[in-house]
């Protein structure tokens, strides 16, 4: 019997696919640029399910990706020419304790369903990517997945409490302590080197996630500035004040034009250079003082007005245009370069200026949207792939604001994961001995390295440390092809 | 005989040369916490990793600090109390333990409930494993998903991965108010401590004082923070939760001294034991640091 045959014996007839236009679908994730087609892909109905076809691909020796809801922005989720091992059936909440606060998960539960489920507890689950609405825990825990309210509450790292893991050779551990507080019961902290590991070191067939109580008062501010600098100014006051709010998000020009042009205009000044958007919650004594707070240091800092919004159809409004700016810049092209590099707090204005003068340097458009409380940035670039030219500026003024980030003493990727789009920045970030003893780690989980092959770690640190007896690639995907997007070409790195 | 290396060079081909004598080496940080842990090797050579203290770059601005892994927790604190910030790692022992240890160690202290354990507190490291590999995972800003998470996975391996020589920190500003209580309770000591914590003015620590377990009552010890308000509400609370007399920040230095050293033992699982060997081989394929200490 084939694999296929196999997997439909697990799943079922309907759950598995492999005519090519069943597979288009599953091409892309949430990065448009990157079209990969997996050779099938399977769907497994249950926990029980998903294990006995982690086992048969593993008695296959075959190679594959796991993937939520494909709302990743790294490619990370692509399977070229190998299994995709759909999760998102797996959407069970199977349990939830009020008194301890937290929550039992399947993988393919929809991060805001959770939220919804706990709301009559008074509790939320705290990470909220932009996504949330459709992206899923198991993706969010494979990427590590932050959002806008982590400035104040952590990643998905800080909220995991255990995972019970179908390691890629088909044995289950639970890692974590499901009774615990987020840290082994004895050993090393393999759950905290799980979350974030992109789908590499095996598949989650459960979670339990805590959950944080709601707030009692939540009040969203939107504070408009003639200058992108006041607001990056802005920015180091407030948490430098010691005011630490739930949320602090920043949208430049382009950004709020695109926005306000599109379904999702959310009433931004489009006159504005920038808007800070900054949400601060907690318990209702004392949070007008930190409120009144944050208008007095941006007035102070040039800001020319301050709305604020207490009810929560006003506070949704102002929150959905930075939900959905990306959405909204699929109407200005095609495609979308997304980047999502992280530097300290203080060098945002000295960034967004050096940024600002790469895009005009290459002639490409960049909208900046971005958690500014965190120093994580998101310069993205629409453009057309089908235009050589444009595509190659594209290119070079992504190399260059990411090594101004990385210069800056930052890091690629705050929260999307390195995925293929930014394994190409890997080795100027970290040394050839670090991104080796990575390689070190992922062979303890996955030796046979199955597991979303190709991805994180760029495929030549890996190496000369392959096993005996395996083939020298891994799958389809060389580093090569691995870096290249759509109209792109091929990609070299970049050099610090 | 102790060995002091003095740079990271020297580190690298002690371990090195170690590895290929087969020479156990016991890492020690300032040596103030040996009793946790399974013993090591009776043949050991102790290394002390001393001589990488000191702050090696502190952006108050950035809210984020890198040190020596030898810098004490009391140098730590009057650093960044010097700009009004502090770092909430205050580990269970006291302050004159290094952050080193603290993250090796993976300690906690009584303020992680409120502010995170110290695998969430540690931004980035620099460290050298068994086979004398510089490692320089994660980075010095507050997020960061690039590559494979070395810095969890040498937070609490207590030194039997690598010798934790820099460590990257998130850092807080200061409350502007900040009070300590201790409140006397009746009945159950743990239900209290409980209902404080989930209460909407939660204090940012609260711990049942040890002396009093054999009482017929208990004593929190109560620490509440935030802006003036915050806290005029929070200390309304603690007072309706028993009898509350104020005492002084100094209370929690006593408390965290008080507690018994930690200890990285734990149940496994068969599987969970043969990932833990096989991250043991994959960083200290020689088993020179510290070995049988996670045992």
């Amino acid at each position: 019997m084939s694999l296929a045959a196999h997997l439909r014996a697990i799943v079922g007839d309907t759950h598995v696919l492999e005519r090519a236009a069943e597979l288009l679908v599953y091409e892309s994730d949430g990065l448009p640029g990157y079209h990969r087609t997996p050779s099938l892909a399977v769907f497994p109905a249950s926990a029980d399910e998903a294990l006995a076809v982690v086992r048969e691909l593993a008695r296959h020796d075959a190679k594959f990706v796991a993937r939520g809801a494909g709302t990743g922005l790294s490619g990370g989720a692509l399977a070229d020419g190998i299994v995709l091992l759909g999760l998102q059936r797996l959407k069970r909440i199977i349990a939830i304790d009020p008194e301890r606060r937290v929550a039992r998960v399947e993988p393919g539960v929809v991060n805001v369903t959770l939220t919804k489920a706990a709301s009559p507890y008074g509790l939320h689950y705290a990470p909220d990517p932009s996504s949330q609405t459709a992206c899923t825990l198991g993706g969010n825990l494979a990427e590590n997945a932050g959002g806008p309210h982590c400035l104040k509450y952590g990643v998905t790292l800080n909220h995991v409490v255990a995972a019970r893991v179908a390691l890629p050779d088909g044995r289950v551990v639970t890692l974590g302590d499901e009774d615990g507080d987020g840290r082994e019961a004895g050993g090393y902290d393999l759950l905290g080197a799980f979350v974030g590991s992109e789908g590499c070191f095996g598949v989650a067939l459960e979670l339990t996630v805590k959950l944080t109580p709601n707030p009692e008062r939540v009040v969203t501010l939107l504070a408009d500035f003639t200058s992108i600098d006041d607001a990056a100014q802005t920015t180091s006051a407030i948490i430098g004040a010691g005011i630490l709010p739930a949320a602090l998000e920043m949208m430049d020009q382009a950004t709020i034009g695109a926005v306000e042009s599109s379904i999702y205009a959310a009433g931004y000044p489009t006159d504005a250079a920038a808007v800070l958007l900054v949400e601060v919650d907690g318990a209702a004594a004392g949070l007008d003082d930190d409120v009144q707070g944050v208008e007095r240091i941006c007035r102070a800092h040039g800001a020319r007005d301050v709305r604020v919004a207490t009810e929560p159809a006003a506070r949704a409004r102002l929150w959905q245009g930075r939900k959905k700016a990306f959405g909204a810049m699929g109407r200005i092209a095609p495609h979308l370069v997304v980047q999502d590099a992280v530097v300290p707090r203080t060098k945002l204005p000295a960034l967004l200026a050096r940024i600002a003068e790469i895009g005009a340097a290459n002639a490409v458009r960049v909208c900046n949207v971005f958690h500014a409380g965190d120093g994580n940035l998101h310069p993205n670039i629409p453009y057309d792939a089908s235009d050589r030219d444009e595509a190659t500026r594209v290119h070079a003024a992504m190399k260059q604001i990411m090594q101004a980030c990385i210069d800056a003493g930052g890091t690629i990727t705050g929260e999307h994961g390195v995925g293929l789009d930014k394994l190409q920045y890997m080795d100027a970030l970290f040394t050839a001995d670090t991104l080796d003893a990575m390689c070190r780690l992922r062979d303890v989980f996955d030796p046979a390295r199955r597991a979303n092959p190709g991805k994180v770690v760029p495929v030549r640190y890996c190496r000369e440390r392959r096993p005996k007896g395996l083939t020298a690639d891994g799958g389809r995907q060389t580093a090569d092809r691995a870096n290249t997007a759509d109209g792109l070409p091929p990609q070299d790195g970049v050099h610090g | 005989m102790t060995h002091r290396p003095a740079a990271l060079g020297e580190l690298s081909e002690l371990i090195v040369g170690a590895a290929a004598a087969a020479q156990p080496l016991r890492l020690i940080g300032l040596g103030t916490w040996l009793d946790g842990g399974a013993p090591v090797a009776a043949e050991a050579e102790p290394v002390s990793l001393d001589a990488f203290g000191g702050i090696i770059e502190y952006e108050p601005g950035d809210l984020t600090i890198t040190v020596g892994a030898a810098t004490t927790i009391a140098e730590l604190d009057a650093v960044t109390a010097a700009h009004n910030q502090w770092c909430p790692l205050a580990p269970w022992g006291g302050d004159g333990g290094s952050v080193g240890a603290t993250i090796a160690t993976a300690t906690p202290g009584p303020y992680a409930h409120a502010f995170g354990l110290p695998r969430d507190l540690v931004l980035g490291l620099e460290c050298v494993d068994g086979t004398g590999k510089v490692l320089r995972p994660g980075g010095k800003v507050v997020k960061n998903v690039a590559g494979f998470d070395l810095v969890r996975l040498m937070t609490g391996s207590w030194g039997s991965l690598a010798a934790i020589t820099r460590v990257s920190l998130r850092l807080r500003a200061r409350p502007v108010a900040d009070q300590t209580w201790i409140v006397s309770v009746e009945g159950d000591a743990i239900a209290a401590q409980r209902a404080l914590r989930h209460g909407a003015t939660s204090p940012i620590a609260c711990e049942v004082l040890p002396s009093d377990r054999t009482a017929a009552g208990s004593r929190l010890l109560v620490r509440i923070a935030g802006n003036a308000r915050y806290v005029e509400a929070a200390r309304t609370t603690v007072r309706q939760a028993g009898h509350a007399e104020p005492s002084d920040a100094g209370a929690w230095t006593a408390i965290r001294a008080s507690a018994p050293a930690p200890s990285p033992r734990g149940a496994l699982s068969d599987v969970a034991r043969a990932l833990n060997d096989g991250v043991k081989r994959a960083f200290d394929p020689a088993n020179v640091l510290n070995p049988g200490i996670m045992a």
